[in-house]
């Protein structure tokens, strides 16, 4: 099991007070934005950036990145670990 | 000028007691024992996706106001309007202990919710609705000044307003209450009433607003009572029931005498604040109080809030039945 995947999505419904979900609904490749996946806003993705930051010590300053990183739990993985390599 | 008629063709209430969804509550009151609200399945109201990121308070007006357009049937209303003593202090302190404590970038839901008029704009956003909207926040005269903008709305051609109030009690009013050594004899609580008020009377309709004054800076609560029952033609025994603000620490048996001496049985004076305990708007709850008394009890034709919560403010609310 991806530790850091893992530990995304426990992240994810704290930050976001996702109530009744568990880190066992969001599948890695979910699109977190997608009605189909979490179904997640804008002031969300805000929260998102927030929790970067939070978590893993890790601004995101370019826009661009941010619609990249944050399409799916396996995305901002990637994402956490290129800035941290 | 002939006074117009506003009716209160929905009301409803989340509160420390059974009141929400509850016709026929008032029969079964007992004193407030906080800390826990009894509140409904928010999920029947309120989309998911909004409601997880819902203060307490947020919660409460969306759902209150929701079941008064289903009481009454109606879509839209007109108008929403809120009165807020102290406005979203959850988010508030939320928001402020978070900059407190994080550093860098802050959590932005917090903050945007944390102003007063999110309650009315949360309301809207749930409806869809883009009328007149609009927060009254005039500490415990918020929820009477709220009341008198959709009077006069109604007056200028309105049918039907969306008008409540809430306030929601947070760890810390306790303490910050406590070192200023305000002791008002009745828990601090949390509580939210919207009420519809409409021109024209609905199926069911019990009660009416004759008529509602705030009054800031009182000087002689007794002398404006007076002046606003005789500007309602009525004298002190004409009431049927005074429901009445005035915290424990205060001069409650000047009041008392006052009614007693007036010919009212003390039976008919109820201190609203051991029901519904102490938030800034709970004359909102006095309100909702009092349709539910004249719709158990048909002989009360006229009910009087007198909102004394703040001894420099007076909120007066005359409230009567309507015939079948």
């Amino acid at each position: 099991m991806d530790t850091l995947k893992e530990d995304l999505k426990k992240q994810i419904i704290e930050q976001l007070n996702l109530e009744d979900i568990t880190p066992a609904d969001i599948s890695d490749d979910n699109l977190l934005f997608n009605e189909e996946g979490l179904n997640l806003d804008s002031i969300d993705a805000l929260e998102l950036i927030v929790l970067l930051e939070k978590y893993h010590g890790i601004q995101v300053t370019n826009p661009d990145e941010g619609k990249v990183a944050f399409r799916s739990i396996n995305s901002m993985a990637e994402y956490i670990r290129k800035r941290k390599s | 000028m002939e006074k117009n008629t506003y009716y209160i063709t929905a009301a409803s209430t989340i509160s420390h007691q059974d009141t929400f969804g509850k016709t026929g509550f008032s029969d079964s009151m007992s004193p407030v024992v906080p800390p826990a609200l009894i509140t409904p399945d928010y999920k029947a109201f309120i989309d998911a996706g909004l409601l997880r990121r819902m203060s307490k308070i947020l919660r409460m007006a969306v759902a209150c106001a929701k079941d008064c357009l289903a009481q009454t049937g109606l879509d839209q209303p007109d108008a929403i309007i809120t009165g807020t003593g102290l406005g979203c202090l959850q988010d508030t302190d939320k928001f402020l202990n978070t900059s407190l404590t994080v550093e860098g970038l802050l959590p932005p839901t917090a903050f945007i919710q944390s102003t007063h008029n999110t309650m009315a704009g949360q309301i809207s956003l749930s409806l869809g609705n883009h009328g007149y909207n609009m927060t009254h926040t005039q500490n415990t005269l918020s929820f009477e000044h709220a009341m008198v903008d959709a009077l006069l709305l109604l007056d200028e051609g309105e049918e039907h307003i969306l008008v409540g109030a809430a306030d929601e009690h947070i760890e810390i009013l306790s303490e910050i209450t406590s070192h200023l050594g305000y002791a008002p004899g009745f828990p601090l609580t949390s509580g939210a009433s919207f009420f519809t008020i409409s021109k024209e009377k609905g199926e069911g309709t019990v009660a009416r607003i004759a008529d509602c004054e705030p009054v800031a800076f009182a000087k002689d609560p007794v002398k404006k009572l007076t002046r606003f029952l005789n500007n309602n033609s009525l004298e002190i025994n004409d009431l049927s029931k005074i429901i009445y603000a005035v915290p424990g620490n205060a001069n409650e048996g000047e009041y008392e005498s006052i009614w007693r001496k007036a010919g009212l049985d003390p039976e008919k004076c109820i201190n609203y604040l051991s029901l519904c305990g102490v938030y800034p708007t709970a004359s909102a709850f006095a309100l909702n109080y009092a349709v539910d008394l004249i719709s158990q009890d048909r002989s009360l034709k006229n009910i009087l809030i007198f909102n004394a919560l703040r001894k420099e403010n007076l909120g007066l609310t005359l409230v009567q039945s309507v015939e079948a």
